[in-house]
């Protein structure tokens, strides 16, 4: 059931070419949908086990022989899972309708599949070359996905990409060859149970700063940021959104801080580090967005300040820290995904993402504009909207952690972000219809109902925040937490 | 000993080099050399199949894609490029070696034995034993690669349907 | 009654906000029938509530001490009987004054948007709660103000949305302090001395309240939006809810979370805020040439007296400013909405061009006229009884300077209503204004009751006094003493009524003084008598004594307006619309100038970024 996850999109990922032959549209459309919303049938079926077991470990028999074929599923993980599935979900079906002048459909699910295939599995295995190799697996599908259109940005973008990827990759992988060489295991207990039993303070030190600067690249976090602004709005909108909603979050986010909490053990010096490291990301990108012309390249560096709130209250340790950076993590991957889809309606509509060219499409194009709005002030964190609750949570946690200079520049960073959406609405969708936008219609159902349905999410996710705090993300904070208390100091 | 030295200079100048042109298709070029010296090193040191993968994976597939790719499409306008920021990577990049240098050295010392034990045993038991799902992970790897050459090699065919 | 009745006021305004916001364009009267009668609705909700007196809706919410708490007593079913009644006068006069205007949907559902924040805002027992409601409260501000539909309008929005993110921004930081310090977020189980940290954040939850409220220095966007944003925004939001809730959170700070102490530093505090906000603010409204920005500035003004009222720390004082708040609320909402009538039909506000449309427009002149004299303090009504109830207690802290601050604000106050008064209603006919008759009855009829109760809660002052604000001062009073007001003779015979009445007479004086000289269409009417042989003699005497007193004395009081204008309120505006913008700006700008596209660059960063962090742990590690 667990390994589902991972050999699911696998499959008709490999299947998705040949069906290509025969079937351009329907068939690619309708496996690819069906496959990712039975993964998240399957992650919401998996609530009740988790729910009364804590963790589930499956082990997979191969021809009656045991292969070391181990994964690991805790609250933390199916949250992840879960979010995945959804976001992934509407995205592709937002791409049954926005893929159709790319051309390809079938390569392009096929490898938007694998990617989730990488993601789910480096979400699900508990080893760390395990997860540098499907680290690998979703970052090779992104390279593609990015150069997707084939213009010569587009390459360009990818290229560099692909460059600075490899160079953090490197750097995860030099790390965990060191921590291979030095405990002579890479399952995640017995690294720890290994590192407590050393004597290598500063060996270690060094490999979690390779870990940082590798996944923290991968995370998009100040200064590791530089290759997002340019990747993700060159890539097509349904994969901009993949990327900023989930892929960062997954291998960047999810693999330091896994690595972190149940490897190397949160201790005062990295919770400090990576606070400062969250807090600067937060500031910097927000005001870089504040100075962009293009949609997407705003989404884009907002994404860095968002990653910076996430990090933030991740790095912060406390139960309610960690409870509202996940919260925020659910709540972005939803919300961003959202706007990024809703640049690719705007782009699909007018033919460009430039906000000095478009005006007053508010009248014209109602569902895109109203989840437009609603995507940008969950972001920006404006009540009732579920994105509200997730930066209040955060902002409380230091609070009570007595880090009022944090909890100030994270306020002062939300006012910021307010401001740059605003500015998106106002210069997109309020104001006069500019007149060469008077005749343009609303995007394609598929598009539109993809929209609707994150904003609802968005809107939901708000308005019953209480319940779906203590059903997901409470137990998913504690499982986090839990792997805390099994890694004992060892003194960093 | 000077023939190690030599393909770990290459290696080095030619990743230097793969950041610092402008031109994306000599930028490609440079990374296709540098992994390739990459791979021998890894031959000479012992791991043939490290070697193999470097070079078939990310020597072969993915930079020949690339430089096929910016090879069929047309370039962008020549971004006129500040001397103040071709030297800020080369400064940093020296750097970095020399701390890097001074510290690991040091650092190296300190890092115990590896522990011989629960993971010996020849390559081919290893992975299929303990590491299976590296496998796992390997097909998805060129799985992925396999999809990319699709996915970018579909313009030419799209070219001569117009 | 069962304690669910409490999510009505915050469930209800929402339902049918929603409801306002879905009625196509197109579809005329429903939408205000609508409106009238829910906010009909609410206002009999707010008196069954009043009646209830005690009730409480406990239920968790967040954990961590976060519940979702409301808190019905005497205060804030007082506060919500206010605002509900409030609420019912604003929707009559919009039925007719914002039937036309493009975006009346927006208006409505943004308008019964912000009453159930409001409502929750005065209901909440718990701090965040109080804090979300507060916060919401902002985007309706920012929203209502850009239907003024101006060109400058989105920009003082704006400002109205950063000044008020500062406020609210300081309250929360106030009350992330006040809650590190007692643990507990519940507001009615606070209840600390100020020192050492609860003093800051007594500072920075007072800046919430304040802000709220409009005092100085957090005012400058009122004004503004007196020409920017709908009339009847100005006469819902500044005018009454806002000072309403900002009074209310200013009185609960310092009764029940902070025990203010009579002639303690923060009370001084308060006192000084206050009496500078009448003072400047009162000269600003002087020299004021638009009637709405004229009432703006007074709005300003008057929250001075609350301020100073309520940090006086002396019951009589508390009351008196409370008492201010329901009064001001009345008045000037009347104020407003009486402006809101004469541009509802000459589409003119500017003082100049308005005169004499006493005759066209009677009833609006009349609730007019009452407002303005309730507003100056005049005997019998209810702007006088407050402002006596404000003088007594500033005098028994024992700082009469602050009285003298209150009583400089009384003079000008009138003076520059009776200017408005009398350049708007009275005098000549100016021709700049075609004939018109009177408005509609549901924009006068609001105008009408409002003076009426301008006039019963002045008359029978005791009535309210008892009812409302006695409650409240409850346990403030120490044991054995009666809590009566009369014995601090509100009446007109005693020496402090004495002095406000001279105020009153030296700016009717300085009214007319200064109409005369500048001669005036109205003074046409005295030439004959001018001209008569003696007393002609008599008029040149005195114009050539009193000549250069009274241009100096208005050319002092022009260079003092402008100077505070200039080294006090530009600065202040200053620092949000520029210092702000421009600083994000030029981060900005130098951000974007590194990011040119190099990837060498790029990866220098990356590279330099390891770098550090590896020097940063070693060091941690050492």
């Amino acid at each position: 059931m667990v390994f589902s996850f991972i050999v699911i999109p696998l499959l008709v990922a490999a299947f998705l070419p040949l069906i290509g032959k025969f079937s351009k549209k329907l068939l690619p459309d309708v496996l690819t949908n069906a496959a990712l919303a039975y993964l998240l049938f399957n992650s919401i079926l998996l609530v009740k086990p988790i729910f009364h077991q804590g963790v589930i470990v499956q082990n997979l028999n191969w021809l009656g022989e045991k292969v070391n074929l181990q994964l690991a599923l805790d609250s933390f993980n199916l949250f992840m899972l879960f979010t995945i599935a959804l976001v992934s979900l509407c995205i592709s079906l937002f791409s049954i309708d926005y893929l159709e002048h790319y051309g390809h459909k079938s390569t392009f699910y096929a490898l938007f599949l694998v990617m989730i295939a990488g993601m789910n599995g480096l979400v699900l295995v508990p080893d760390l070359f395990s997860i540098y190799l499907f680290l690998e697996v979703a970052a090779v599908a992104s390279y593609a996905l990015v150069a997707f259109g084939l213009g010569y940005d587009e390459l360009e973008a990818s290229f560099k990409y692909l460059m600075l990827s490899v160079v953090a990759s490197a750097f995860a992988l030099l790390s965990i060859v060191i921590i291979f060489g030095m405990t002579g295991s890479l399952n995640f207990q017995a690294v720890a149970q290994g590192l407590q039993d050393l004597e290598a303070r500063l060996v270690v030190g060094v490999c979690v700063a390779f870990f940082i600067m590798g996944f923290g690249l991968k995370a998009a976090l100040v200064p590791f940021h530089a290759w997002l602004p340019d990747a993700h709005p060159s890539a097509p909108a349904p994969i901009s959104a993949m990327l900023s909603g989930l892929l960062i979050k997954v291998s960047g986010i999810y693999a330091l801080f896994r690595v972190i909490y149940s490897v190397i053990g949160i201790t005062p010096v990295l919770s400090r580090l990576l606070m400062a490291l969250g807090t600067v990301s937060m500031v910097v990108a927000a005001l870089l967005a504040l100075g962009q012309k293009d949609i997407k390249r705003m989404l884009a560096y907002s994404s860095i300040s968002q990653v910076g709130y996430i990090v933030l209250g991740l790095a912060l340790g406390t139960p309610l820290g960690i409870a509202g950076a996940l919260f925020h993590l659910f709540n972005h991957a939803v919300a961003k995904g959202l706007l990024f889809l809703n640049s690719g309606s705007i782009q699909h509509i007018t033919g460009t993402r430039n906000l000095e060219e478009l005006g007053g499409l508010g009248k014209k194009v109602p569902v895109t504009a109203g989840t437009n709005l609603v995507g940008s002030l969950s972001i920006a964190g404006v009540p009732p909207l579920a994105g509200f609750w997730s930066k209040l949570i955060i902002i409380m946690a230091l609070i009570q952690a007595r880090e009022f200079g944090y909890a100030l520049v994270a306020i002062l960073a939300s006012i910021l972000t307010l401001w740059y959406y605003l500015l998106i609405q106002r210069k997109a969708f309020f104001g006069r219809v500019a007149d060469r936008w008077l005749l343009v219609k609303e995007a394609p159902f598929w598009m539109s109902a993809a929209n609707v349905v994150l904003a609802l999410i968005c809107i939901l996710a708000g308005i019953f925040f209480s319940p779906i705090f203590k059903t997901w993300i409470s137990p998913a904070a504690e499982a986090l937490a839990r792997g805390v208390q099994q890694v004992l100091m060892w003194g960093l | 000993m000077a023939i190690q030295i030599i393909l770990l200079c290459g290696l080095v100048i030619f990743s230097g080099l793969a950041i610092l042109f402008k031109d994306l298709l000599k930028a490609a070029l440079s990374l296709a050399v540098a992994s390739l010296f990459l791979g021998i090193i890894f031959f000479r040191l012992g791991a043939p199949y490290a070697g193999v993968f470097e070079i078939s994976v990310v020597a072969g597939l993915i930079t020949v894609l690339f430089i096929l790719t910016i090879a069929l499409t047309k370039r962008g306008d020549e971004v006129t490029e500040a001397r103040l920021v071709k030297l800020a990577f080369p400064v940093f990049f020296i750097l970095f070696l020399v701390i890097d240098g001074l510290v690991m050295k040091s650092l190296l010392q300190k890092i115990p034995a590896l522990p011989s034990g629960p993971e010996a045993g020849s390559f081919g038991q290893v992975l299929w034993q303990q590491r299976t799902f590296d496998l796992v992970a390997q097909i998805g790897v060129i799985l992925a690669g396999v999809l990319a050459v699709l996915a970018l090699f579909r313009k030419k065919e799209e070219d001569k349907d117009e | 009654m069962s304690p669910t009745i409490l999510l009505w006021p915050i469930l209800f305004p929402a339902a049918v906000a929603v409801v306002l916001l879905l009625i196509p364009f197109r579809v005329r009267y429903v939408r205000e029938i609508l409106s009238v009668l829910s906010s009909g609705a609410l206002l009999y909700l707010g008196f069954l509530l009043f009646s209830q007196r005690h009730l409480s809706l406990v239920s968790d919410w967040l954990g961590l001490g976060i519940n979702f708490d409301l808190r019905l007593y005497h205060f804030s079913s007082f506060i919500l009987l206010a605002l509900t009644g409030f609420l019912f006068l604003i929707c009559l006069f919009s039925a007719v004054k914002m039937k036309n205007h493009p975006r009346v949907r927006e208006y409505y559902g943004y308008v019964f948007l912000a009453a159930a924040f409001s409502n929750g805002a005065v209901l909440a027992n718990n701090f965040v709660l109080l804090v979300f409601f507060w916060e919401a409260l902002l985007i309706t501000t920012y929203a209502l103000v850009t239907l003024g539909l101006k060109p400058t309008s989105h920009r003082t929005a704006v400002k109205s949305l950063i000044i008020g993110g500062f406020c609210d921004f300081a309250m929360i930081l106030g009350i992330g302090l006040l809650w590190a310090s007692t643990g507990t977020l519940t507001m009615d189980k606070i209840q600390v001395e100020p020192h050492g940290l609860t003093v800051a954040a007594f500072v920075l939850m007072m800046i919430g309240a304040i802000g709220k409220a409009g005092a100085m220095p957090f005012h400058t966007w009122i004004p503004d939006a007196a020409l920017d944003a709908p009339v009847s925004f100005m006469a819902f939001m500044p005018a009454s809810f806002e000072k309403l809730l900002g009074i209310y959170l200013l009185a609960r700070i310092t009764l029940d979370f902070f025990e203010l102490k009579v002639g303690s530093g923060l009370s001084i505090l308060l006192m000084i805020i206050g009496a500078a906000t009448i003072v400047f603010a009162v000269f600003m409204a002087l020299i004021q040439k638009d009637f709405k920005k004229l009432l703006s500035f007074h709005a300003v003004s008057q929250v001075g007296y609350m301020v100073l009222g309520v940090g006086t720390a002396i019951p009589i004082g508390i009351a008196g400013g409370i008492f201010h708040m329901i009064n001001h609320a009345m008045y000037k909402c009347g104020l407003f909405l009486s402006s809101g009538s004469v541009e509802h039909r000459t589409g003119i506000t500017e003082l100049k061009k308005l005169g004499g449309l006493a005759r066209e427009m009677p009833w609006t002149a009349l609730g007019f006229s009452v407002c303005a004299l309730a507003i100056s303090g005049v005997w019998p009504l209810n702007g006088f009884v407050s402002k006596e109830m404000v003088f007594h207690g500033a005098l028994e802290t024992g700082y009469p300077i602050f009285a003298i601050a209150a009583w400089v604000g009384a003079i000008f106050t009138f003076a520059s209503f009776l200017k408005a008064g009398h350049s708007v209603f009275f005098g000549p006919r100016t021709t700049e204004v075609p004939k018109t008759r009177e408005s509609e009855a549901p924009i006068v009829l609001p105008i009408l009751i409002l003076a009426a109760l301008c006039i019963t809660f002045g008359v029978y002052n005791k009535l309210p006094l008892q009812n409302f604000i006695q409650p409240i001062l409850q346990g403030r009073v120490e044991a054995g003493e009666h809590l009566d007001f009369t014995a601090h003779a509100l009446d007109l015979f005693n020496p402090i009524a004495g002095v406000s009445i001279l105020c009153l007479i030296i700016a009717l004086g300085i009214h007319f003084y200064g109409w005369n000289r500048g001669g005036k269409k109205a003074y046409l009417a005295s030439e004959p008598i001018h001209n008569l042989p003696v007393l002609h003699k008599l008029y040149d005497l005195s114009e050539a004594r009193f000549f250069d007193l009274y241009e100096q004395g208005i050319k002092f009081l022009q260079w003092l307006s402008r100077l505070l204008f200039r080294f006090i309120d530009r600065p202040v505006d200053y620092v949000y619309e520029k210092v702000v913008t421009a600083v994000g700006r030029t981060f900005t700008g130098l951000l974007q100038k590194a990011h040119n596209g190099q990837y060498a660059n790029y990866l220098a960063w990356t590279v330099g970024g390891l770098v550090v962090v590896v020097w940063i742990i070693l060091q941690l590690l050492k």
